[in-house]
């Protein structure tokens, strides 16, 4: 009996229970996802953010301090700074909240109402298709801030999710090679150059877009809190939260062409809840501050920082939206673009891969 | 009793391969590195195992790295169009090959054969390059001894094709 490794039966044998197993441990993970989903975004989580903080660990090791005590330092200003936004942010949005609440409750809607059924009646003839749509604004916005409050009440998350994630993020970071041998370890001699080389090439532009992506998001963030800064220093303060409004720009920015919504859309509902008199000057004030943070991002910040290695076309860009939201709600729409870009990158280069390596 | 989270911060873990540790500090590429810098190299390289006839790399596969023989013989073949291979040379334990490969991709300009079962150490482009990034002195010393053991190689080489242009010329003057 041939008992080479190309023996053809062996071969196909080893196939066949590979394939079994591979579509074996789908099903496990599709029957067990609902019970491990939020562990499951607390790894991807930890993954993103090891990506993000590896150079720097890696420049300070090449500075001469020991790796673990890099990753320390890194961990300890990154979570000292989060621990803060957070500690300021939340009751300042807990703080907005009430205050949103109390002016939904005044007349400012009722004047409001009063005003939009006349212009429906003068232009439309039907006051009551206004009366319908405020209605239903008002149901909508309302269920919005409670379910708000109730998840920023829920502290018992935010310790589990501040506990495991730096602890994850730090062992993914400090024993990265270790991982990465391990699971190269497990891949066949036939496969195992094509496999070492494609996982570095995708490693390596992935991690290139993904910090490009967080440069990029940051970036555009504070140039948002600095223009809605200069607003609210022209027009005597009409947009409170302006920080969290225009780092939430920010973040939104990753899908692409929805970051000056995001950031625009709370920004003019604040200003008109506040009701300034020149209410109207401002709103146009604050469009032009979203749409030049966007010109800019666009034409300079962008081709310098986020790889072209995972350019996507608009209608990619939706469908992937789409698709992350109806798996992760607003989270899932909010990583379906890197996720994407993820994916395309790693089909590109284990198709050159295949193409370039002799498998026989 | 130790913490084992304080002790892996802290202290540097000794590593366990001692063995693959002694053979890389007989490699000529690893000559100029010390007993510490040895470990970090320990801790990139990837050990593997061939069965007898199994390929570690084909002729025209995109370079990825050299290979370290620490148990068995590996041939080296090149593979002609008609299927038909030409012995090109047979290493042993302790011989190295595809060290070219560490300083681009270019396509391999021969295959190499597990001969008998072999146990090899594999040292790549990408770990070399992330190496030289962490800690850029202890990657210059192995581009240096890489550079060393190449130009050896390129000094051999021109010797025998000095021979071989005078064997040519030889009989003309004869």
């Amino acid at each position: 009996m041939d008992k080479s490794v190309n023996s053809p039966s062996g071969q196909i044998n080893k196939t066949i229970w590979r394939i079994f197993f591979i579509l074996l441990g789908m099903a496990f993970f599709w029957l067990v996802y609902p019970y491990i989903k939020v562990v499951f975004f607390m790894l991807i989580i930890s993954w993103l953010l090891a990506m993000i903080l590896n150079p720097v660990v890696d420049y300070f090791e090449s500075i001469r301090i020991n790796r673990g005590l890099a990753i320390v330092i890194v961990m300890v200003i990154i979570l000292g700074s989060v621990i803060g936004i957070v500690a300021l942010v939340v009751p300042a949005i807990m703080s907005a909240i009430e205050s949103l609440t109390t002016k939904l409750d005044s007349d400012l809607i009722k004047n409001l109402t009063i005003q939009l059924e006349k212009f429906f009646q003068d232009n439309f003839n039907n006051a009551a298709l206004a009366r319908d749509v405020i209605s239903k604004l008002e149901q909508v916005g309302g269920e919005m801030i409670v379910n708000i409050g109730r998840v920023l009440k829920n502290v018992s998350s935010y310790v589990a999710f501040i506990g495991i994630v730096p602890f994850v993020t730090f062992f993914l970071i400090k024993d990265k090679r270790l991982f990465k041998r391990m699971l190269i370890s497990q891949i066949p001699n036939r496969y195992f150059e094509l496999f070492l080389n494609v996982l570095h090439k995708v490693g390596d532009q992935v991690t290139k877009y993904i910090q490009g992506q967080a440069i990029d998001a940051l970036i555009v963030g504070l140039l948002s809190v600095l223009g809605l800064f200069i607003v609210n220093l022209r027009f005597d303060g009409p947009v409170p939260f302006f920080f969290f409004i225009g780092m939430l720009a920010g973040v939104a920015n990753l899908i692409p062409y929805l970051g000056p919504i995001v950031g625009a859309v709370p920004a003019i509902a604040l200003t008109v809840l506040n009701n300034p008199s020149d209410v109207g000057v401002i709103i146009v004030w604050i469009a032009v501050v979203f749409v030049l943070v966007q010109v800019i991002d666009n034409n300079i910040i962008s081709p310098m920082v986020v790889s072209k290695s995972v350019n996507m076309h608009p209608i990619t860009v939706v469908i992937a939206v789409v698709i992350g939201g109806n798996i992760g709600g607003v989270i899932g729409m909010l990583f379906a673009v890197p996720v994407w870009g993820i994916i395309k990158v790693t089909l590109k280069e284990v198709g050159w891969g295949l193409k370039s390596y002799k498998l026989k | 009793m130790k913490s084992p989270i304080w002790e892996n911060i802290i202290f540097r873990k000794k590593s366990e391969n001692s063995d693959t540790l002694e053979f890389l500090a007989k490699v000529p590429i690893f000559a100029d590195l010390e007993d510490r810098e040895l470990v970090e190299v320990e801790r990139i390289v990837h050990r593997r195992k061939y069965k007898k006839g199994e390929p570690i790399f084909r002729m025209g596969d995109p370079g990825l790295g050299m290979y370290i023989i620490v148990e068995g013989t590996v041939e080296i073949v090149e593979e002609l169009d008609n299927e038909e291979k030409k012995h090109l040379a047979e290493l042993g334990n302790g011989a190295f090959f595809g060290d070219l490969a560490l300083l681009d991709e270019s396509p391999r300009s021969a295959s190499a054969i597990a001969h008998t079962d072999c146990d090899i150490i594999g040292f790549f482009r990408p770990d070399l390059l992330d190496l030289l990034y962490r800690k850029p002195q202890q990657g210059i010393k192995i581009l240096w001894a890489l550079a060393r053991v190449i130009g050896e190689r390129l000094r051999r080489t021109n010797e025998q094709l000095t021979q071989l242009q005078r064997e040519i010329k030889a009989p003309k003057h004869g």
